[in-house]
């Protein structure tokens, strides 16, 4: 097991690919799937999508370095993020016919995403929220949930789009340290 | 795989990335790095996790302050309950929060123009302040500052009358004073919905 844990990403491919162990495809699956999930939040801006995607592209890629199909296992990250891009497109097409349907046929809260922040204390995270400048606070609701670019931001607060990443970083490492010190606290 | 990574990737670009402010070949190589770098990646899921939990807040209607036209359409299409009250200067309305709105939005009309920032200072009776906004950016074309709180919030206030006072924070210029008749729910006979 210690051997599967200290072992290279191309390590635990060829492994998988040579039929060897167990431990490597779980020890695969605990360090992509993570990124597959980001990657899937960042494009898909869902949950629920970024966990599907999550499972589809690990379930082939394990399934493909299991049969060897995967001509390079050293860059098996490489291969893990082009599956993630080619399925994200697919994803993407059929979000948006399940938008269509839900915009056609339902209320839109019968359609409420799960809550991203789940593992997060809200409490604390809303706390930390109040202690930010108004100006912070605006910027990090507009880009991070109203999802508007640097630009739109800028132009809406008369400030440089430079000036709004400044803003942007500083909030969020306030953010960051505020609710790690509330963890720490508890 | 416990390797320290020997590029990391700065945290303001890491924010970019994540707020989709990147050109896309930037993007793409921000992603080849994810995907080779344990570090970064857990670092990008820090980011992940905080600004996940602002969307959850505001989908639960915990938000408070001026908040753009962009916010309240996106919180209109999330379902979010949004009680909304308008006021003209010098005007008196009436407002209560019942049970369900999950956020109370007040339109707080003025001119504005040429002002570039404003401050809105809440006073209650006796001018006991609830609450003071600075340095709050307004568009060139903003003809209304729209005022937050979150639902949950307002229910739990008893009947007051609160005023609110808005400034140009270029010169303090007054743009405008409004007085909100808060109803609270007891005295509104505990009002089922």
């Amino acid at each position: 097991m210690r051997q599967t844990l200290d072992a290279g990403d191309g390590e635990l491919a060829r492994a998988i690919g040579a039929g060897a162990s167990e431990a490597a495809e779980s020890e695969l699956y605990r360090r992509f799937a993570p990124r597959v999930r980001l990657y899937g939040l960042r494009h898909l801006r869902n949950e629920e999508s970024a966990r599907d995607l999550m499972q589809q592209v690990m379930l082939l890629a394990i399934e493909k370095l299991r049969r060897g199909e995967v001509r390079d296992t050293e860059q098996i990250g490489s291969f893990i993020l082009g599956t993630s891009r080619t399925m994200a497109i697919a994803a993407r097409r059929k979000d948006m016919r399940r938008e269509r349907l839900r915009d056609a046929f339902l209320a839109p809260r019968g359609f409420a995403e799960p809550e991203a922040g789940a593992a997060l204390d809200l409490d604390r995270l809303e706390h930390c929220v109040a202690q930010l400048a108004d100006r912070e606070r605006s910027v990090v609701f507009q880009t991070f949930y109203a999802e508007s670019t640097a630009a739109t931001v800028a132009s809406e607060l008369g400030v440089s789009e430079g000036n709004v990443r400044v803003i942007r970083h500083r909030a969020l490492a306030k953010l960051r340290a505020c609710v790690l010190a509330g963890r720490q606290a508890s | 795989m416990t390797a320290t990574c020997a590029s990391p990737i700065a945290d303001e670009r890491l924010i970019d990335y994540w707020a989709g402010d990147l050109p896309v070949a930037d993007g793409d190589a921000v992603e080849s790095h994810l995907f080779a770098c344990a570090d970064c990646s857990a670092r990008l899921e820090t980011v992940a996790s905080v600004t996940g939990g602002l969307g959850a807040l505001a989908r639960q209607g915990r938000i408070s302050g001026i908040i753009s036209r962009a916010m309240l359409n996106k919180l209109q299409r999330d379902g979010v309950r949004v009680r909304q009250f308008t006021l003209d200067p010098g005007e008196t309305v009436p407002c209560a929060a019942y049970p369900g709105d999950d956020v109370v939005v007040t339109w707080l009309n003025a001119d504005l123009a040429g002002v570039r920032s404003v401050s809105l200072r809440v006073t209650g009776p006796e001018d006991r302040v609830f609450g003071v906004l600075d340095d709050v950016a307004v568009p060139a074309t903003a003809t209304s500052v729209l005022w937050a709180t979150p639902g949950a919030f307002v229910r739990s206030m008893p009947s007051t009358q609160l005023r609110l006072t808005l400034r140009s924070m270029d010169d303090a210029a007054l743009l405008g004073e409004y007085v909100l008749e808060h109803t609270g729910l007891e005295a509104a006979g505990g009002i089922g919905g």
